[in-house]
């Protein structure tokens, strides 16, 4: 699915992700690895599998897209407790298999707790805002804003309504002129549901596909 | 000395003189309690000895009766009894014994009442036993003194018995125990809460197996179970009946405009005056409502037609704060409030003596409830329990003439204990392998002692002890996952932090994260869900706790408020609690139905009823009880089809998963369903005809279980209960006021629990005991079974209505639905989007 953004062509992945071609960047918001490894800290039994499968997941999408970059729209490790061995292995190993990709990680709120991600894995790590030439790249969407912005941090679901009384509630990007708010990217996270203003857009995923749907404003360029 | 047995010349309805009574060679202790109820003008019931003599044999067992006839006094004398024989020459000594009785209640705010009704015979008798309480609202100092030496006897609740199992120093504090007393037994029986006490008492039996244990109940129609759950799976017990056949009745209020009453609306605040006139009529007034919303609505609506009732009449339900509640409680025990406004949270506990009449709002759904409730007033001598019901839609009147029927013919329901559920296992065992430790055969039997355990296969024990030892098949690979480690055999927690955390989440009540009530002053009002408070608006307002209040702000669980001067408010709604419609009372409503049809209307609810009860005859039918009645309907949402099984909310929630999964399978479609206690309705986004043979191969009972577990699947019902099993089983750490904010990384709901598990670990046995659940619990499949055999045999009326009939509109006014499809994600998704594209 691309779009027409800030006179840019993006690329919205139902991976929960969006690609622009131009720079050769990927962005994408709270995968919360490790999550499942502070769970088991305190003896709830749940396996690493879900960082496993996100590891994975954007190992697709880097070699779908030959991206060379990676923005992370904060909350990388989800808490302390989360940097184990077994976090750093898959982390390492993810990393040597794209070692020239260049990963940028904005600050967000569990980074800020979790301290940030071990530095052999050449993470830049940035407060937000961290600007890139057009827009600001953010964990926490702001009220106000002089430049555009990505954010993270919200975990956006949309709920449909549809005939026979039918209602679907999906993962979502939701995305207004200037500033576009990202789905989390882990899989063992929560969705939050939003109630969308009128100057938005939402895309709604299920990590296979993407849809747009209708609004007043269209930034879709072709599906 | 030991008493005579002269329990075979006590028989039950014989009058005993009291020149026969001074014959018998009652024990020393005996006589003193004798002394103490002659002291009080009182003559012990023929029950109350039965249960005396039994205890002092050893037995163990359950007293059933009614409220207010003085089961306390049976249960709690003969422990005082069997102290008082064991002291010689009739001296007492100074100090009070050790730890001999463990008294259970269900609720936290009957700890309190309940020790001071018992201190009144310790205080009688003059013995120096020290009577305690222990529950969820002692300071953390008392109960470290507690530990270091406990009362004579304590009061205390399941969780917190199974809290103070967790100590390994709780053996020794425990060793002179004699018995243990379980109030209010019916209302555990079927809970997680009363597998919790099961699994407790097979631990005090293991170290002790002559400790007595008693259970009082309310009339039941199984008390031989609710007994075996009490004794245990090897013991037999007694059952001791202290009926006494109090007079009840029944009395409606009658919409004076029965045309204009509601069909369906949940509220009916159209009949307030006529209550409000009828609170004036006596003194004291319970008015009870089925869920704590309504309880929060009905408070508001008589206040906005009484307004000086301001200081007159209170409100209490579970969402309350205690300290509110107490102050409640205290002056419908001492006469000085008006009325109360209440939901379960008052059926139970000690006597409210000044109480003269009961409301029940809403249908009651059963008919133990409602003799129950019934039984909350008319406690002065020869006065008769009294109920006066209020209709909130027109369905409900007919449910009270046959709940009096019922109520005649002594119909009163079952209430099943659990099976097996292995989440509340896993909790138990870690509880057992922080108390020092446990051997694996040994507890296998102990557990197995536990009525509701007592089939639990090797299987499921493997399972559950790998699950809290290595967190099951996923987790092997990861070593710092130790829960429980064992070593030579023992089981053990060796982790400070997880035996932290496991004692702060013991317990099994469930509820939605709740969310403190706080004005800024800090004087707390109560809790609310979550779930509610999140769609409130900052500086909106809300009703809670009575009063309309303005939403300041929410901080970590605290919601800050502040009271608001005038205008509307929402009402919170609480999650679950919502009781089916009995068999018994549905059998009972069929009937009053059937008689309706045959123009037999004999009580004034059905004269009432009668012109709606038309309207659904000419546009529709009155089915039969060998009758099965099918609407279809067409509106602008698409097809309508209404199906009336009567089988309650909750099988007619299976049926009607079970038919629209049918359904979705003769066509790729989407199918929202509601469901009420009476039938349900299928909604679906085509325009679809089925004709009556395609409508006997839905209604087939073959293939039921496993297009059940199917269904399942695709809907939500598993998800959800999934999230009380992980609770329990301590996968879910539930917040608490003031806790660190490291607890809250490791929150994350149920329902994603689910998807890890049924991804990666499809076996799971946490996830196939939700299913279950969800089937015996949630979906009452026996009824659904019964139901769709009796349908084979039953005539199907098929009626095309043009207009919603009575019984479908409060279907289709139900805006709580669950939904079914067969269409993909995509499919729904861009079909709903181009919906949206049409309206906007």
């Amino acid at each position: 699915m691309r779009i027409l953004w800030q006179n840019e062509n993006l690329q919205l992945l139902p991976e929960k992700a969006v690609f622009w071609e131009k720079e050769n960047t990927l962005f994408l918001a709270d995968p919360h690895f490790g999550k499942a490894a502070a769970f088991r800290k305190v003896g709830i039994p749940i396996p690493e599998i879900t960082t496993e499968d996100d590891l994975q997941k954007l190992s697709i999408i880097v070699e779908k897209t030959g991206t060379e970059r990676i923005i992370f729209l904060g909350d990388f490790i989800h808490a302390r407790q989360s940097k184990t061995q077994i976090l750093r292995n898959l982390l390492f190993l993810w990393r040597e298999e794209f070692a020239k990709l260049e990963l940028h990680l904005i600050r967000g709120n569990h980074d800020l707790s979790s301290g940030d991600p071990w530095p052999e894995l050449g993470i830049e790590c940035h407060d937000e805002p961290w600007s890139l030439s057009n827009w600001d790249c953010r964990h926490h969407p702001v009220a106000t804003s002089s430049k555009p912005y990505f954010a993270g941090h919200v975990h956006p679901g949309y709920a449909l309504k549809g005939k026979g009384r039918t209602r679907e509630r999906s993962s979502c990007f939701q995305i207004s002129k200037n500033r576009i708010i990202f789905p989390a990217f882990g899989s063992f996270t929560g969705l939050k549901t939003i109630k969308p203003e009128e100057c938005e857009q939402i895309f709604v995923t299920n990590g296979k596909q993407i849809i747009g749907l209708p609004s007043l404003e269209n930034f879709i360029l072709e599906k | 000395m030991k008493a005579l047995n002269y329990y075979s010349l006590l028989r039950e309805s014989k009058p005993y003189s009291s020149k026969f009574l001074e014959l018998v060679n009652y024990s020393e202790g005996q006589k003193k309690v004798e002394a103490f109820f002659k002291s009080k003008k009182w003559k012990p019931f023929s029950f109350q000895r039965k249960t005396w003599q039994a205890y002092a044999e050893g037995k163990s067992g359950l007293l059933h009766a009614p409220t207010g006839t003085g089961k306390t006094f049976a249960v709690w004398a003969p422990p005082l009894i069997e102290w008082i024989n064991e002291q010689k020459n009739g001296k007492f000594p100074t100090r009070p014994p050790k730890l001999r009785i463990l008294w259970i209640t269900p609720l936290r705010a009957l700890v309190e009442d309940t020790t001071q009704s018992l201190q009144e015979l310790v205080e009688g008798l003059k013995i120096p036993w020290t009577i305690q309480s222990r529950s969820g609202d002692t300071t953390s100092s008392v109960k470290a003194s507690q530990r270091k030496r406990f009362p004579s006897c304590l009061v205390t609740t399941p969780e917190s018995l199974s809290l103070l199992l967790s100590y390994p120093e709780t053996k020794e504090s425990f060793s002179d125990l004699r018995g243990i007393m379980v109030d209010e037994w019916h209302e555990l029986l079927s809970s997680k809460r009363g597998t919790q006490t099961e699994l407790c008492l097979a631990r005090l039996r293991k170290w002790n197996p002559s400790i007595k244990s008693w259970g009082l109940s309310a009339t039941l129609g199984n008390l031989e179970t609710a007994r075996s759950t009490l004794t245990g799976s090897s013991k037999k017990g007694v059952l001791i009946n202290g009926d006494l056949k109090k007079k009840i009745s029944v009395q409606t209020i009658i919409p004076k405009d029965m045309e204009k009453f509601p069909w369906s609306g949940h509220l009916g605040g159209r009949l307030v005056e006529q209550v409000a006139q009828q609170i004036e009529k006596v003194k004291t007034t319970l008015v009870f409502t089925n869920v704590r919303s309504q309880t929060e609505y009905w408070y508001h609506a008589l206040l906005s037609v009484r307004p000086k009732w301001e200081e007159d009449l209170g409100i209490h339900h579970g969402s309350l704060d205690r300290k509110d509640r107490t102050i409640v409680e205290n002056r419908l025990r001492d006469g000085s409030i008006r009325a109360v406004v209440c939901t379960s949270s008052l059926d139970l506990g000690v006597d409210f003596s000044p109480v003269e009449q009961v409301i029940q709002i809403g249908g009651p759904k059963g008919v133990a409830r409602l003799l129950q409730r019934a039984g909350r007033c008319g406690h002065q001598p020869g006065a008769e329990s009294k109920v006066i019901c209020v209709p909130t839609q027109a369905m409900e009147l007919v449910e009270y003439a046959a709940a009096r029927d019922a109520m005649g013919d002594r119909k009163i329901e079952d209430r099943e204990p659990l099976r097996a559920p292995l989440d509340l296992l896993a909790q138990h065992l870690i509880t057992l392998a922080l108390a020092g430790g446990f051997e694996e055969k040994e507890t296998f039997q102990e557990i197995r002692s536990a009525w509701s355990y007592r089939d639990l296969s090797e299987e499921e024990w493997g399972w559950t002890l790998d699950f809290i030892i290595r967190g099951g098949k996923t987790l092997c690979a990861y070593d710092q996952f130790k829960r429980v480690i064992a070593q030579n055999g023992v089981h053990r927690v060796e982790s400070k932090l997880i035996g932290r955390f496991h004692r702060m989440s013991i317990g099994t009540i469930t509820s939605d994260s709740a969310i403190t009530v706080k004005f800024k002053t800090g004087k707390s009002l109560g809790t609310i869900e979550e779930s509610f408070i999140s769609r409130i608006k900052p500086k909106s307002n809300f009703f809670f706790a009575g009063k309309l209040l303005k939403l300041e702000r929410i901080r970590d669980l605290t919601a800050i408020v502040s009271k608001a001067k005038s205008g509307k408010g929402a009402i919170p709604v609480w999650g679950g609690g919502k009781s089916p419609l009995s068999s018994e009372l549905s059998n009972a409503v069929k009937e009053k139905l059937k008689q309706a049809k045959n123009g037999e209307f004999n009580s004034s609810e059905m004269k009432a009823l009668a012109p709606t009860l038309e309207i659904q005859k000419k546009n529709s039918a009155l089915p039969d009880p060998d009758q099965f009645l099918i609407e279809t309907t067409k509106t602008k949402d698409g097809s309508n089809w209404f199906l009336f099984p009567f089988a309650g909310r909750l099988a007619n929630e299976g049926l009607a998963a079970l038919l629209s999964y049918r359904i979705s399978k003769l066509a790729p479609m989407s199918l929202s369903v509601s469901f009420n206690d009476y039938g349900f309705h299928l909604c679906s986004n085509l325009d679809f005809e089925i004709n009556p043979e395609q409508w006997r191969n839905l209604l087939a009972p073959e293939g039921l279980l496993n297009e059940l577990l199917d269904c399942m699947n695709l809907s939500e019902m598993s998800k959800r209960q999934f999230r009380e099993v992980a609770r329990v089983a301590g996968l879910i750490f539930q917040g608490y006021p003031g806790a660190q904010k490291s607890a809250r990384q490791v929150q994350a709901s149920g329902g994603l629990f689910f998807d890890v598990f049924a991804k990666y670990d499809p076996e799971n046995l946490l996830l196939t005991q939700s299913r279950r659940e969800v089937l015996e619990r949630q979906l009452e499949i026996q009824r659904i079974r019964n139901k769709l055999v009796e349908i084979q045999e039953q005539e199907i009326l098929f009626r095309h209505p043009k207009r919603l009939t009575p019984f479908a509109f409060p279907l289709w006014a139900e805006s709580l639905r669950t939904q079914v499809s067969t269409e993909s994600w995509s499919e729904r998704v861009s079909r709903m989007a181009k919906e949206l594209e049409g309206f906007a």
